[in-house]
């Protein structure tokens, strides 16, 4: 099944031809000359399109929101700055069809009436970045953007932000101060960007494999992709999967596919590393959850899972891995990207690194169990956003499920 | 004109262009010491205090100098899988650092976030060059060819 990497093969990226040719910008076309900006809000609404970074919030409320609050000016962003330890599919989807998030922007622009648009990239996408310019330039000398967008009176100006290393830059709203030349520390919601965002304007800040799934909607319609996945969750999503997999990389599957299919199955990673044997599943990223084999029955999709399937990683960590490495790795992530604004992040991630450094060195204390249980509370339940949690996910179900294997005193 | 004044000429003193001529001036200087912001904050009609705290939140932009060489290491959960664990261990062994630890006068060995590479881990840069799929094998040769 395939949205996202539909036609990929036949692509080249920096060829506007090879992507007109099988069908691109005619759903931007079809959207600027024969819908309304509402008519085309009422579509991705109906298809039940749901947001593809992570939180999974309905694409076509957010974009409904923005278009119906009143303002000198909008803006539209995509969301580019991937920065989640283990994903990478954005800047798959940027090097192999960079129109396709272009068009899907040009969409969204002119669904909610932003003349201004932003792709904000992860800095270190040097690649990405380059073939997105090139390719902003080929669909603004085609005229399907810029000024008179597709012959219309509609302008969309679209231009790249490069980011500068922040893992906290990926949460909209820190992402908005980073590009109003604030450091990158995250707003309080409400209100939320697509009332007041970008210099207080309605934005609307889409991550963009959601956009990459745009024109499809357009072009075959709502319905026909609501019906693909689950119903509450439907379409594909790019799932990535790393460790000791046959076949690491990106995937494309329909939502409600479950881990154990997405493992096994020689579609996707094709069954366990030769001469490994499967521990446990990491899901999201760092800040994701712990799964056992006994659940990778379970179904990934947006909602309703007792697993949340995040941006889309699903790392296998094999036996014989050493956790307190794994525990470093996530609290050295997180002491570091922690944005400093709030006292229980900022101390809370630095005194979990400090503690999983000696606990990887073997120089566990008597009281670590007690702290270490004290800072996840703390963490998960009084942090300014979500980082916060994040960084207290995988450290609390590594305790539930391994406890004894990591304090255990000798 | 300075290098710097070169460089911000180029952005029209704009909000949203403080991030991006910061960025270019740590590209061409490796970088962005309290004088530079001086001259940023001028250009923007921002305070200094404004545009260093800019700079300093950002790991991509140093505020600080330094001749030390500088190798950085995936720290990821995928680079762990690949055994990066056992790049930095060999590092350490081979440089006499230690990871995170400023104390050689030549090298320091860092941790970086992930870069995105997962799948052509362990990541490892040193100065600019980035090396992908690095083994504990590979580390005596880079070390001899790169620092």
């Amino acid at each position: 099944m395939q949205i996202i990497t539909k036609n990929w093969e036949k692509i080249k990226p920096l060829e506007i031809g090879s992507y007109i040719r099988v069908g691109g910008y005619e759903s931007l076309r079809k959207a600027i000359r024969e819908m309304s900006p509402a008519e085309v809000i009422e579509e991705i609404k109906k298809s039940g399109l749901r947001g593809r970074g992570g939180a999974g919030f309905p694409t076509g409320d957010k974009w409904e929101l923005a278009a119906k609050t009143a303002a000198d000016r909008k803006y539209f962003i995509c969301n580019l700055d991937e920065s989640e330890p283990g994903v990478y599919k954005d800047r798959i989807i940027a090097e192999k069809n960079p129109h396709q998030i272009i068009e899907g922007l040009a969409i969204g622009a002119y669904a909610i009436g932003a003349k201004k648009v932003f792709i904000y990239i992860n800095g270190h996408y040097d690649g990405a970045a380059e073939i997105l310019e090139i390719a902003l330039k080929q669909a603004e000398e085609k005229e399907f953007i810029g000024r008179s967008a597709m012959g219309s009176p509609v302008d969309i100006e679209i231009e790249i932000f490069r980011s500068a290393g922040a893992y906290i830059c990926g949460e909209e709203t820190a992402l908005l101060n980073s590009m109003e030349g604030q450091r990158g520390e995250p707003r309080l919601k409400p209100p939320f960007p697509p009332v007041r965002g970008l210099f207080g304007r309605p934005t609307v800040i889409n991550n963009a494999e959601t956009l990459a799934n745009i024109p499809y909607i357009l072009k075959r319609g709502a319905k026909t992709f609501a019906q693909i996945g689950l119903k509450s969750s439907p379409g594909t999503k790019l799932f990535i999967l790393g460790g000791a997999v046959k076949n690491p990389g990106v995937f494309e599957a329909p939502l409600g596919t479950s881990m154990r299919d997405l493992i096994y199955n020689s579609l996707y990673g094709g069954g366990i590393a030769k001469g490994k044997e499967l521990w446990f599943v990491q899901l999201a990223g760092a800040c994701g959850r712990l799964v056992p084999p006994a659940k990778l029955d379970q179904p990934l999709a947006y909602g309703q899972c007792e697993f949340a399937l995040g941006s889309g990683s699903i790392l296998v960590v094999h036996k014989g891995v050493d956790l307190k490495n794994l525990l470093f790795s996530w609290a050295d992530f997180f002491h570091r990207e922690s944005c400093g604004k709030c006292v229980p992040c900022r101390e809370g991630t630095y005194r979990l690194w400090e503690i999983a450094k000696r606990l990887q060195n073997n120089d566990g204390r008597e009281k670590d169990r007690e702290n270490v249980e004290e800072i996840l509370w703390t963490l998960a339940n009084t942090t300014f956003c979500p980082l916060g949690n994040f960084a207290a996910t995988a450290w609390q179900d590594s305790i539930n499920l391994f406890g004894d294997q990591i304090f255990d005193q000798k | 004109m300075s290098f710097v004044q070169k460089i911000l000429l180029k952005f029209e003193p704009k909000p949203q262009n403080l991030l991006r001529a910061l960025r270019e001036i740590q590209k061409e200087n490796q970088f962005v010491g309290p004088e530079v912001c001086r001259e940023v904050a001028k250009y923007f009609s921002l305070p200094l205090a404004r545009v260093f705290s800019l700079a300093s939140f950002f790991d991509d932009i140093s505020v600080k100098k330094t001749r030390k060489k500088i190798i950085k290491v995936c720290s990821g959960g995928t680079c762990l899988m690949n055994e990066s664990e056992k790049v930095i261990r060999q590092i350490e062994m081979m440089l006499g650092v230690k990871v995170g630890n400023d104390a050689h006068p030549k090298y320091k060995l860092e941790l970086m976030s992930c870069r995105g590479l997962c799948d052509r881990g362990p990541v490892m840069i040193v100065d600019k060059n980035i090396f992908e799929k690095v083994k504990a094998e590979d580390v005596d040769d880079l070390i001899k060819n790169y620092l």
